[in-house]
């Protein structure tokens, strides 16, 4: 009998539903996406911070020697990056060791940096780079990449053979790519860390470590403390240029974005509600014939609750489903990734839209008071 | 009579109008302070951006390669070119002097550090640089410069040099390897050629005796180095009056194509709208100017970063306010939509008495524009003082309402008003009068 009497409810006032139902669909569907954005905004703005470049060094203690050019104290560049390796943590977007010397070309000396080659491009991605960032090794070739200062002052070109020697050792390396960084990195020259190794007579030794890990400051600095307590003998430091103004600003985004957000859901939620209102005040005369005919009050008001409650869970499903649809267009728009996909956006938004039908169809409480002469003379 | 049957229907229930007002006066708000927050959010963001520090990167043109690791030029002092720094004042003379918030010169000096006249010697680097000082600006204002705002995460134990005092501050790392300095302390510095023997000789200026004030953590090579006054690097260098390298923090706006192309090759009509908008290549052309001899580089990490999440979140918070405009527009039309269906007894007895659809579309709309005028004031109102909130909030200053968007706010709420009752309406005259009447 509950059920047909609402299937009848449904069904008969069809036209005034369809207001409420776009009212509900759209408050959900607003709801839902922007649900979904916040949520996943922090991730994609972090990701947009690794532009930054590296923001975790791994480098030798602080007992170093401090002296002019002459390279400071080494570490061991197998045991740390077995440190990297062991902790496994998918949050980091790249790591790559350096080993720094200041080599002669000509008569020129010219600081040349050992690396990972492969790891730049993850690890800067700011930088302009004409040319290739490696090129597949050839025979008794040594490629290198070498900053744009460099270049001009050696008057350098993109395959040019560039002569360096180190002590009386000698190397000969191909310019791969010219890379414009707008830093130091102008000045100096990249090539593989075997090879400058080599040069040094170093062998297996690095300067520092630099890493480019993604997430929040506090991410970043319990990253950094994990790594730290793998590598006791050496230091371990966040970047603090990068973390401390990448948290800064990323709080204040966050913060304003959600602000927003919570300004529309209250918006939208008040929308619904005044919307179901309206319906619930419509229904005066049917409150007055059910109870005309005998019915319960608290019998006819769970029927309305769950008419409305119905049209909630239906209106939020639905809602949801175009929101979703809605965000991983925006995240497309703004982030040009889609944005994930939230399962508890779905369970939250149809209880959120229940919930606010529910409240919009509190009113009809009141009508228990009130007589059904009363309704019925049409007052 | 059109006017009396408006004010009659006002005055009779006021209660119906007040679902509308209501909804009018939240969406309109809601719209106000979002669109406030979004005109402005570039502005406020691209100075918060400014605390990654600098983005300009100024050096001698004609200058030797430097040896630099880390932050620091191991050149000696008598090799590569200078700059002056009489010249500095100039940058506050180009078109978008405003923009430009700061700048720090640096010049970096191997020297020899003694505890006391007689200790052993410890080599170091000497980085002389500026922490807030005055430049004479060539329209006669000074302006107040340094690493206060181009390295705010510099952080200083005890307190800064005093620019124009024989202070100095020390690098933590440095701290570390000189048990005894603290600060308060007096040290004494001697410049020294990479000639020299390890020991460190007695360079050929006079040892300066400086007071250590505080201990500074760069998380960088600095630390590894003592800060000093310009001033006092350029006497131990014996170049007075020149540095090295200068570091500018410019307010932009976000790159795009345009501002990506060579602007030898625009038309004058594009190249004065490159030179007059705050585009950091436009900026760095306009530095280059004021400075000749001087190559301008863009800080990549900082500038790209920047550019990038300034224009995402720029395009996120419009498409929130589009969101928000969407919500308002939905919140209004829908009580709009239910004020019809309420009157429809109403707009039957008016039917009935001969009134055409016209009359009766006109009577409603006209009611709508009012209450969409008076909600629409309101909400601006206090649309305004929630979006003073929200900066205020996010970003520590309140946000200027912009009065620019009453009229804008005020013409979305009677479209949003009247596009709203016009569905509604539409289905009212279709209604046929004897049923409603009847009570059905």
């Amino acid at each position: 009998m509950f059920w047909r009497l609402l299937w009848k409810l449904l069904r008969g006032s069809s036209g005034r539903l369809v207001v409420a139902i776009l009212a509900l669909v759209s408050g959900a569907m607003v709801i839902s996406a922007l649900l979904n954005l916040e949520f996943d905004i922090e991730r994609k703005l972090t990701q947009e911070f690794r532009m930054l470049g590296a923001n975790l060094v791994i480098s030798p203690g602080h007992d170093a020697q401090i002296n002019g050019a002459a390279p400071a104290a080494l570490m061991n560049e197998s045991e740390a990056f077995a440190a990297i390796q062991s902790l496994k943590d998918p949050a980091v977007v790249a790591a790559a060791p350096f080993l720094y010397i200041v080599e002669r070309a000509g008569d020129t000396p010219v600081v040349v940096a050992g690396t990972k080659l492969e790891e730049l491009p993850e690890l800067e991605p700011a930088w302009r780079i004409e040319g290739q960032w490696t090129t597949p090794s050839r025979e008794n070739q040594i490629p290198c990449i070498v900053g744009r200062n460099v270049v001009r002052q050696l008057h350098l070109a993109l395959g040019s053979t560039l002569l360096l020697s180190y002590l009386g050792k000698t190397t000969q390396a191909t310019l791969v790519g010219i890379v414009d960084a707008g830093g130091a990195e102008d000045n100096q020259v990249f090539m593989g860390l075997a090879e400058v190794q080599r040069l040094a007579g170093l062998p297996g030794q690095i300067g520092l470590a630099q890493l480019s890990v993604r997430g929040t400051a506090k991410n970043i600095s319990e990253y950094a403390a994990r790594l730290a307590a793998a590598l006791p003998s050496y230091e371990v430091r966040p970047i603090r240029q990068v973390t401390e103004a990448e948290g800064d600003l990323l709080n204040r985004i966050r913060l304003l974005i959600g602000s927003m957000v919570v300004l529309i859901l209250a918006l939208t939620a008040l929308c619904v509600l005044a919307t179901m209102a309206a319906l619930a005040m419509e229904r005066r005369q049917d409150v007055g014939l059910m109870k005309a005919l005998g019915g319960s009050i608290a019998r006819i008001v769970a029927l309305f609750m769950a008419e409305v409650g119905v049209l909630g869970a239906a209106g939020g499903f639905v809602g949801a489903i175009l929101g979703i649809e809605l965000s991983r267009w925006m995240g497309q728009r703004v982030f040009g990734t889609a944005i994930s996909l939230r399962w508890e956006i779905f369970p939250l938004t149809i209880a959120l839209m229940v919930a606010v039908a529910l409240a919009g169809a509190l009113p009809l409480r009141l009508l228990g008071k009130v007589k059904p002469a009363v309704i019925f003379r049409g007052e | 009579m059109f006017g009396r049957l408006v004010r009659e229907s006002f005055v009779r229930n006021p209660r119906r109008k007040v679902l509308v007002a209501a909804a009018l006066v939240v969406g309109m708000a809601v719209a106000t302070s979002t669109l406030t927050i979004a005109l402005e959010v570039g502005d406020r963001l691209a100075r918060e951006f400014r605390s990654l520090g600098a983005n300009l990167l100024v050096t001698p043109q004609a200058d030797t390669l430097p040896i630099e690791i880390g932050g620091v030029d191991y050149r000696p002092v008598n090799e590569g070119a200078y700059l002056s720094e009489t010249d500095l004042g100039k940058l506050k003379t180009i078109f978008w002097r405003h923009n430009i918030l700061g700048f720090t010169p640096f010049l970096d000096v191997p020297a020899t550090i003694q505890q006391s006249e007689n200790s052993d010697p410890i080599l170091a680097m000497i980085v002389g640089t500026w922490y807030a000082q005055d430049v004479s600006v060539p329209d006669g204002t000074k302006f107040k410069t340094g690493l206060s705002v181009t390295h705010p995460w510099w952080k200083v134990q005890g307190r800064w040099f005093h620019d124009d005092a024989n202070e100095c501050v020390i690098g933590s790392a440095l701290a570390a390897t000189m048990p005894g300095v603290t600060a308060g302390k007096v040290i004494y510095v001697t410049s020294r050629s990479p000639g020299d023997s390890a020991q460190g000789q007695p360079g050929a200026t006079q040892a300066i005796a400086l007071k250590v004030v505080g201990i500074v953590s760069t998380d960088d090579a600095e630390d590894k180095a003592l800060l000093v006054p310009l001033a006092i690097a350029q006497k131990l260098s014996g170049h007075p009056g020149q540095f090295r390298q200068l570091f500018v923090s410019a307010l932009t706006k976000p790159a795009d194509t345009f501002s990506e192309r060579d602007p030898l090759k625009m038309t004058p009509t594009e190249y004065d709208r490159w030179f007059c908008s705050p585009y950091i290549s436009s900026i760095s052309f306009q530095i280059k100017t004021v400075l000749p001899g001087t190559d301008v580089r863009t800080i990549r990490r900082v500038a790209d970063t920047e550019g990038r999440i300034l224009s995402r979140v720029g395009t996120l918070l419009w498409i929130v306010t589009l969101a928000a405009l969407g919500a308002a527009a939905l919140a209004v039309a829908a009580t709009s939509a239910t004020t019809v269906l309420e009157r429809r007894a109403e707009i039957g007895v008016m039917k009935a008495l001969g009134a055409t659809n016209s009359l009766i579309a006109g009577i409603f709309l006209a009611e709508q524009l009012l209450l969409a005028v008076a909600g629409g004031a309101i909400g601006f109102v206090v649309g305004a003082a929630l979006a003073r909130s929200l900066g205020a909030s996010v970003f520590g200053t309140p946000a200027s309402p912009r009065l620019i968007l009453f009229p804008v706010i005020l013409g979305i709420a009677a479209i949003v008003a009247f596009v709203g009752s016009l569905i509604p309406l539409r289905r009212a005259s279709h209604f046929n009068p004897a049923p409603i009447l009847r009570g059905e």
